[in-house]
């Protein structure tokens, strides 16, 4: 590890910098080529050096041989080469050596358009094949190793990122690689599956396209994909991620470094959740119980059957989903509505197993965002018992807490629900008017995560159907309980909220910094350190 | 001393009793263990073998006392262990030193792991030599039931344990770092350096590793005295060194010389020259690894690590195959190809892909399906192998194919056609077939 209390300075392709001591010489001169980095397949910053690929060869002054920077660390007036001609030409040799038993079947394969192998060749190659079709080792195709992840070995470059992973990182040890030579092959050991949890990150650092995710399997060219920087909404650790979509359906979710929170990795379990989002029981148009039915109306026919019912209040019901800004919204909702009667819950809804990496046993992106609104989560018992005692409908914003507890669907059964939400689910059935909002990725928000870290994720596609974005519908709902000044946009929204907030400090909630914010601890002298 | 008394290292072989601790003790032996022990001190047997000038006999020629020295001073423990894992083609001369004169390895192991503080030293024996780990671990019960080695040696209060483990017959798995991995129970494939084992070896630990030639040369040293072994050889090659001698000579076999004899009196006086009609066409001095020499380069070349690196080549392991004028050497490198390939360990990507690579095309070659591209495509094959990857196979593979290419490349050409006619057949008979298993 790099030792931040001196620095080293070095000569790169004749540009003087200076390192923190320790540094390792890949990432100096990542600094020195202004980010561009060296040809690699196996460094990885985050795992073990394997110094296997061979590529990031650059030449040291006095040193008789050319060198791995992976490997090597920086030292006191170090003179190094990486463009020179006998560095160029070595880099190309072995990316041909990495080519020469390839399949380069790009048509077919998923990693073309993110692949190691086609970068560098663009780079570095651009020579013709010396190498007939015939020659070719050949190795086992499509096989399924796990129950997200595909391999194909014969495009398998045997950098071991993939291996490291699973020794250093979830310690579980599924891959090794097997027999020697050109027939080295990497393989799960036998009676094993890639099953821990995190198998997705291994196809994430494949430089290749051995390692596939099964799910996103020729599902898209990744060049038509375009992405949205966000917060996965799986659990309440907010692991960062890219959401990668096109013509308004999400294709993967790819996590994003932020290393106070989950360096480069993120679970299966968040990878999956935008299957949520395509959903057959997503709701697309407002709902109102016609005949015991429910049956599909616009919007403004909804508004008229609702209008008449807000006068009496009874409770809000708001899920620890919803965004810091919802809440605030679904708070001041609750104000005008039912005297403030507003809960969480239930509290056993969003509860899952842990684990020790990242996902967590609290499965709501937002239970934090709840308490700092001082709504309480009451469980299923003692909230079904606050119900019975209010009168007037109840908007349950978000959540199924009908298909969560028997006693609170029996409870919710006997009462006017409203139900603001996304997906048509138990409670839906029992409501009388249903609003169909904007699932995570549709809008905008701030989750505040288990560390009290305030994290903001930006829409990546637009809601189907009538859907609307949240804040825009209970801005709405505002006005019809006799708001005059509802706000009219999100920085307005996020200001309120604020204003609301004494906690945040001088936080602002419209321009985030990507790591994200923590505000500083309740006492704490303003300004002071997190 | 006459060279005739050279008997440093070889003096029982070929004696039925030899590997006997009664008859080794008999003559001298546990003598030089005793003197180190008994009052000689750690630093005295390391400075010792550092002024003898010894060299490292596995193939690289490094300075054993020198290697010796890379321990760290403040080591919490340090352990020793003797490679072997003798697998280079055309060397078979540990197996002699083992088979013959067990204690003398292990008098020489014991006093190596001494000098660089271990308390445990393996030895470690290619799997194919399983009679050698049975003579091996027969002298370690002898030597432990006669207190030469466990607790407390002869009295001195030092400890040492001896384990013999036998390997799975990779060729690889001599190479330092991938016999460390190997004895881990890893795949038994090199590690990258830094770190170097002197420092973090076997458990994260300082580990020595030296060849059993070198260490069998130890006691004499300690016994008697840095300047006694440098009476042999030459200022830079110091003291004997043990040759394995194969091809059609009329006396093949292990002898143990000075260094720095010539190699034209070495094979006209030992080996009593070729065998009756036979002609000398080039020598493979130090192990397959090393770059071949014709037969004229061979008479001109000393047997010592100076002269023959002036030669172009070098000592190697002192494997030394003698190759007859009849020989094929397009047939003989696609032997050694084959070789490489089949013990790349895969991990380095230059030498994985560029040993297969190698191999294809010299067989191909032999096939009679190769063109004159082939010869260029050789070559650059090497290339992009040779001093890139993290241990020397690469390069082992590389210099006997560059320099049979280079001295005898009218053989490749003879076998070189032009590109056959659009769809007609091949004429050219298929060459004979190197078995191997893929």
């Amino acid at each position: 590890m790099p030792d931040d209390t001196r620095t080293v300075t070095l000569t790169i392709d004749g540009r003087e910098i200076q390192v923190p001591a320790g540094t390792r010489l890949f990432d100096a001169c990542t600094e020195a080529r202004d980010g561009e980095q060296l040809p690699h397949f196996c460094y990885h910053p985050d795992l073990s050096v394997a110094g296997v690929c061979r590529l990031c060869q650059v030449e040291v002054e006095g040193m008789p041989k050319l060198t791995i920077a992976c490997n090597t660390i920086v030292r006191e007036g170090m003179v190094v080469s990486t463009r020179s001609e006998k560095v160029r030409r070595a880099a190309k040799q072995i990316l041909e050596m990495h080519l020469i038993n390839h399949p380069v079947d790009c048509p077919i394969c998923d990693q073309a358009g993110e692949c190691g192998l086609q970068d560098q060749y663009m780079e570095y190659g651009l020579y013709e094949s010396e190498v007939g079709k015939a020659d070719k080792v050949h190795k086992a195709k499509a096989e399924v190793i796990g129950p997200h992840v595909i391999l194909d070995q014969e495009r398998c470059v045997l950098c071991s990122r993939c291996v490291r992973f699973c020794d250093e990182v979830t310690k579980t040890g599924e891959l090794g690689i097997f027999n020697r030579g050109d027939r080295a092959e990497l393989g799960v050991y036998p009676g094993s599956r890639l099953d821990n949890g995190y198998s997705l990150n291994t196809v994430d650092i494949c430089p290749v396209g051995a390692l596939t995710s099964r799910d996103f399997r020729f599902q898209k060219r990744v060049w038509l994909l375009r992405s949205a920087p966000s917060v996965c909404p799986g659990c309440s650790t907010g692991c960062n991620v890219r959401v990668d979509h096109e013509g308004g359906r999400v294709y993967r979710l790819k996590p994003r470094r932020n290393d106070a929170v989950n360096g480069p990795w993120m679970c299966d379990k968040g990878r999956m959740t935008y299957r949520e989002l395509h959903a057959e029981n997503r709701l697309q148009q407002p709902l109102l119980r016609r005949d015991g039915e429910l049956a599909a109306v616009d919007w403004p026919a909804f508004w008229d059957a609702l209008r008449p019912r807000l006068a009496v209040g009874g409770a809000v019901l708001v899920d620890p989903a919803q965004t810091l800004e919802e809440i605030f919204l679904a708070g001041a909702v609750a104000g005008r509505f039912c005297d403030g009667r507003a809960w969480g819950g239930p509290a056993e809804a969003r509860r899952g197993e842990g684990d020790d990496l990242l996902l967590s046993a609290d499965r709501a992106p937002n239970r934090a965002g709840l308490a700092w609104f001082g709504l309480d989560e009451l469980p299923a018992a003692a909230l079904a018992a606050k119900l019975a005692e209010t009168r007037g409908p109840v908007l349950v914003y978000g959540g199924d807490p009908a298909g969560a507890d028997p006693a609170l669907a029996a409870v919710l059964a006997d009462r006017d629900v409203v139900y603001l939400g996304t997906h048509r689910n138990a409670t839906a059935e029992l409501a009388f008017a249903v609003a169909p909002l904007s699932a995570w990725a549709e809008r905008e928000g701030v989750y505040v995560n288990k560390d009290g870290r305030l994290q903001a994720f930006r829409r990546a596609i637009a809601a189907p159907g009538l859907a609307r974005e949240d804040w825009r519908f209970l801005a709405d709902l505002l006005a019809a309980l006799g708001d005059e000044d509802p706000p009219a946009d999100m920085p307005s929204v996020r200001r309120r909220v604020a204003a609301a907030l004494p906690r945040l400090g001088d936080i602002d909630l419209n321009v985030l910094p990507a790591a994200g914010a923590v505000p500083p601890a309740v006492g704490a002298a303003p300004g002071g350190k997190p | 001393m006459a060279r005739a008394d050279c008997k440093i290292l070889s003096s029982r072989f070929g004696r039925r009793d030899g590997h006997r601790l009664d008859v080794y003790r008999a003559e001298g032996g546990y003598t030089a263990l005793a003197k180190a022990l008994g009052g000689m001190g750690r630093d005295a047997v390391t400075a010792a073998v550092k002024d003898s000038g010894l060299r490292g006999r596995g193939g690289a020629g490094f300075p054993a006392g020198v290697k010796w020295g890379f321990v760290p001073k403040d080591a919490e423990r340090v352990f020793f262990m003797v490679n072997a894992d003798e697998s280079e083609p055309g060397t078979f001369k540990d197996r002699y030193l083992l088979d013959y004169d067990p204690h003398l390895v292990l008098e020489g192991a014991a006093i190596s792991s001494f000098a660089v503080g271990a308390d445990l030293c393996f030895v470690y024996i290619r799997g194919e030599f399983g009679w050698l780990v049975e003579r091996m671990e027969q002298a370690v019960a002898e030597a432990y039931a006669a207190g030469l080695l466990g607790k407390d040696i002869l009295g001195s209060g030092y400890d040492l344990d001896v384990v013999v483990h036998k390997g799975a017959g990779a060729y690889i798995c001599g190479e330092e770092t991938g016999l460390i991995n190997s004895i881990t129970g890893t795949k038994g494939q090199p590690s990258i350096k830094p770190p170097f084992p002197a420092v973090s070896g076997f458990l994260g630990r300082p580990t020595i590793v030296n060849n059993v030639e070198t260490v069998a040369a130890v006691p004499f040293i300690v016994n008697e005295g840095a300047a006694a072994y440098r009476a042999f050889g030459t200022e830079k090659s110091t003291g004997t060194k043990l040759w394995s001698v194969s091809g059609p000579v009329r006396r093949p076999g292990v002898y143990e010389v000075p260094l720095g004899i010539p190699f034209r009196e070495f094979f006209a006086e030992h080996l009593g020259g070729m065998r009756e009609g036979e002609e000398l066409k080039a020598v493979i001095m130090g192990g397959s690894s090393v770059p071949v020499l014709t037969a004229d380069e061979a008479m001109a070349v000393n047997l010592d690590y100076e002269s023959l690196q002036e030669a172009g080549t070098m000592l190697g392991s002192g494997g030394m195959i003698v190759i007859p004028a009849r020989c094929d050497m397009v047939e003989l490198i696609q032997v050694l190809m084959h070789f490489y390939w089949d013990e790349s360990c895969g991990q380095c990507t230059p030498c994985r892909e560029g040993t297969g690579w190698l191999h294809k095309i010299v067989r191909r070659l032999r096939r009679g399906e190769g063109q004159a591209a082939d010869l260029d495509l050789l070559e650059k094959v090497c290339d992009g192998m040779a001093g890139l990857t993290i241990c020397p196979l690469a390069d082992a593979a590389v210099m006997p194919m560059r320099s049979f290419l280079q001295k005898f490349r009218p053989e490749f050409e003879a076998l070189v056609r032009e590109p056959r006619p659009a769809g007609a057949a091949t004429r050219w008979p298929r060459g004979e077939e190197v078995p191997h298993h893929a």
